[in-house]
């Protein structure tokens, strides 16, 4: 229980949702995971902090390279937990969300 | 025979940067990325009380009617599509202003709480593809 618990507040924020998304399609350096995000760089090391104590990512040192990748085993507590409709609107609130920040950023 | 089912309720929240007078037009704008109404093949959506609405996602039908219309306020209306198992669900969605944002939240209560509900394999892919390219394979929720 205490590992769902550190998994769902690891995806509660859409960055660390977007960093799943990413690994998911393959391990990453750090400046590739961090280069779509507008934030600063320390922001993405704790996001990664987070979701390595939620047993979501590792790092794995290849040479001098560092590798980070997913761990979906963790994800699958959620998945056996939380309603489709959760995530249904959990992503439609992010995406409606998302489209109001573009608005605010473009009128500064 | 107990044909009563056991529902749950889902809540979820957001701060968005516009007055809730913005958000809920927004809301209600097909053209707006984010509501449901904007992934819809085909939408018929009349956002008044007693007002219905029609979508469909790759052919399969969502609808409901709207209970309660409260400009910047209050938006609730049922919900039914093949995953409420024939249940009418309720979309209930407040806007609360919060300095300039506004407090959006969202609770959908009356869904069953089924296998066919609750993800397991399914949902776990649902969650890493994202949103909208499995909504496409899956033909919505």
């Amino acid at each position: 229980m205490e590992q769902l618990n550190d998994v769902l507040s690891a995806i509660s924020h859409p960055t660390r949702r977007a960093i799943i998304r990413r690994l998911a399609n393959g391990p990453a350096r750090f400046l590739e995971i961090a280069e779509p995000f507008d934030v600063a760089l320390n922001a993405i090391t704790k996001h990664l902090k987070l979701l390595e104590r939620a047993g979501l990512i590792e790092r794995e040192k290849r040479g001098r390279e560092v590798l980070i990748s997913l761990r979906p085993k963790a994800l699958r507590l959620v998945a056996d937990w939380v309603h489709e409709y959760e995530r249904f609107w959990n992503e439609r609130l992010d995406e409606f969300e998302g489209y109001f920040k573009q608005q605010r950023s473009k009128k500064r | 025979m107990n044909n009563a089912a056991k529902t749950i309720e889902v809540t979820v929240e957001r701060i968005i940067p516009a007055t809730p007078g913005d958000v809920f037009d927004a809301w209600l704008n097909p053209k707006i990325p984010g509501n449901p109404w904007n992934m819809a093949d085909k939408l018929l959506l009349n956002p008044t009380v007693d007002g219905f609405f029609y979508w469909t996602v790759k052919s399969t039908p969502h609808y409901g009617r709207f209970t309660a219309v409260e400009k910047a306020a209050r938006l609730q209306h049922t919900w039914m599509s093949p995953n409420t198992s024939g249940l009418e669900s309720t979309v209930t969605v407040t806007f609360k202003a919060k300095g300039k944002d506004t407090v959006m939240t969202l609770v959908h209560s009356g869904l069953p709480d089924t296998d066919g509900g609750r993800s397991h394999g399914k949902g776990w892919n649902f969650f890493l593809d994202g949103f909208q390219s499995q909504l496409a394979k899956s033909g919505g929720v």
